[in-house]
């Protein structure tokens, strides 16, 4: 079973997150294996299993179950970090060398995408579907 | 050499005692590298246009002293103090507008610059000068004893905090901007913070300062009673938490992940936190209550004024351990 946490954060401004993978829908159909899908309530399901709003805990116990997982930048990666278990990182304009962790796959298209102040809001950073890897390149590492 | 800015700043006090303040800094022994005037007054002048500031400024210029006459924004010196601390200087020598250090203090003071030092301060004489004899400058005998600089120094010393006018290591630690505009305390508050980060303060002999306490004008000129209550209590919170490592973690779930890896390694922590099922802790809003000011915790605001480039986990390393 392979766990996937899409989305990061809903922005303040109602515009979408730079951090979202764009073609979440693309990769989920060339994996042939279980997945669930964890997030909050409000964010769009991909996969028939969609857990919501789950406590840290049961986060915790999906992730000794699972095979590995694929995340954004998201607290999601940090937490499977924590946990010891490696998986996929997704990223896009926010560096991997600051917010990532060496233990994970981080799948970054190009250092030319990082913006250039790491540390400013997200809301002041226009959605890029092009900084990220291509399905196949994600596949490839799963 | 380690560069040194020397910041001044002033209110109501263009023709009294900044003059003598600016000729004072022009005629050290050790010039700073650069001098910059934060103007804090209501209706500021260019000074320009002034024959006698003209002669200052033109005798910094052949000094070889960089200078800066900067409007400041009306909130309080502490404000004026924290853009100082965040110029990318080494070191800052504070100097008020009506405190006038005699030629050698700048020198004097830079001595005892060091890797483990945070400050460095001089007397500050107030004629009628008060007895020190028995003062120690430990953060414990505030409320009983005179302040070791409010007469002359005549050994070297070590001390929790400072007063007035003193030499600082810069971008290290910074000023509480939670204080009201009269900024009460707000150097005890910050030298006392640079010791117990773990820098040693000092108070050195042979750097004098008279510090005339003019009663026009000046930086926390027209403020009211409330502020003093105010600022003491947050003085009072802050020292009361002394022997704690404050936490505050106004941050994102994945950052109290991170910053939980580090928590066993930090001595005695007094946690504040979003996310207490992550990191427990007290809540944020009562940070904010009782330390006015959470933005020297604010990690993200820490990364981007070092310049990060190493990992989340190290920047959280380098801010509380």
């Amino acid at each position: 079973m392979i766990i996937i946490s899409p989305y990061s954060k809903a922005l303040r401004n109602g515009k979408q997150n730079p951090k979202n993978y764009p073609y979440w829908r693309e990769l989920i159909a060339q994996i042939k294996e279980p997945i669930i899908q964890i997030g909050i309530e409000g964010e769009e399901q991909l996969t028939p299993d969609f857990r919501k709003n789950l406590p840290i805990a049961d986060l915790k116990a999906l992730l000794r179950e699972c095979r590995t997982w694929i995340s954004c930048d998201s607290f999601f990666q940090h937490l499977a970090w924590s946990e010891g278990k490696p998986g996929i990182s997704l990223w896009s304009v926010s560096d991997p060398l600051i917010f990532g962790h060496p233990q994970n796959i981080n799948l970054l298209k190009s250092r030319k995408y990082l913006r250039e102040n790491q540390f400013l809001w997200w809301e002041l950073v226009e959605y890029n579907a092009d900084a990220f890897v291509p399905p196949e390149v994600v596949l490839k590492n799963v | 050499m380690d560069k040194i800015l020397c910041s001044v700043a002033t209110r109501g006090r263009y023709f009294t005692t900044l003059p003598l303040v600016l000729n004072a800094i022009i005629n050290q022994t050790r010039l700073p590298d650069k001098l910059i005037i934060f103007d804090d007054n209501d209706e500021p002048k260019d000074m320009r246009n002034e024959m006698l500031y003209q002669y200052f400024f033109q005798m910094l210029d052949i000094k070889g002293v960089k200078w800066e006459w900067l409007f400041a924004e009306k909130k309080g010196q502490h404000h004026i103090h924290q853009m100082a601390n965040s110029m990318d200087f080494e070191w800052v020598w504070r100097v008020d507008d009506d405190a006038i250090p005699e030629p050698n203090v700048l020198e004097s003071l830079a001595l005892f610059i060091a890797p483990n030092v945070g400050a460095i301060g001089g007397a500050i004489l107030t004629p009628p000068l008060l007895p020190t004899n028995t003062s120690t400058g430990h953060i414990a005998n505030i409320d009983s004893e005179n302040n070791i600089q409010w007469n002359f120094i005549s050994t070297v010393k070590e001390v929790e905090h400072l007063h007035c006018s003193f030499l600082y290591r810069a971008g290290v630690y910074d000023f509480n901007l939670g204080l009201s505009r009269k900024a009460f305390r707000e150097e005890t508050l910050f030298t006392h913070g640079l010791f117990l980060k773990g820098y040693k303060l000092f108070v050195a002999p042979n750097a004098n300062t008279w510090h005339f306490r003019n009663p026009e004008g000046g930086i926390r000129s027209e403020i009211k009673e409330e502020m003093f209550w105010h600022d003491e209590q947050i003085f009072r919170n802050t020292l009361n938490l002394s022997d704690r490592t404050i936490v505050v973690l106004n941050s994102g779930l994945g950052d109290h992940i991170v910053f939980s890896k580090i928590l066993p390694e930090i001595k005695n922590p007094e946690l504040f936190t979003c996310y207490p099922e992550v990191v427990p802790g007290r809540s944020i809003a009562e940070a904010q209550r009782l330390f006015g000011d959470i933005e020297p915790w604010n990690i993200y605001k820490k990364m981007d004024s070092w310049k990060w480039k190493d990992s989340l986990e190290s920047a959280y390393r380098k801010l509380y351990l």
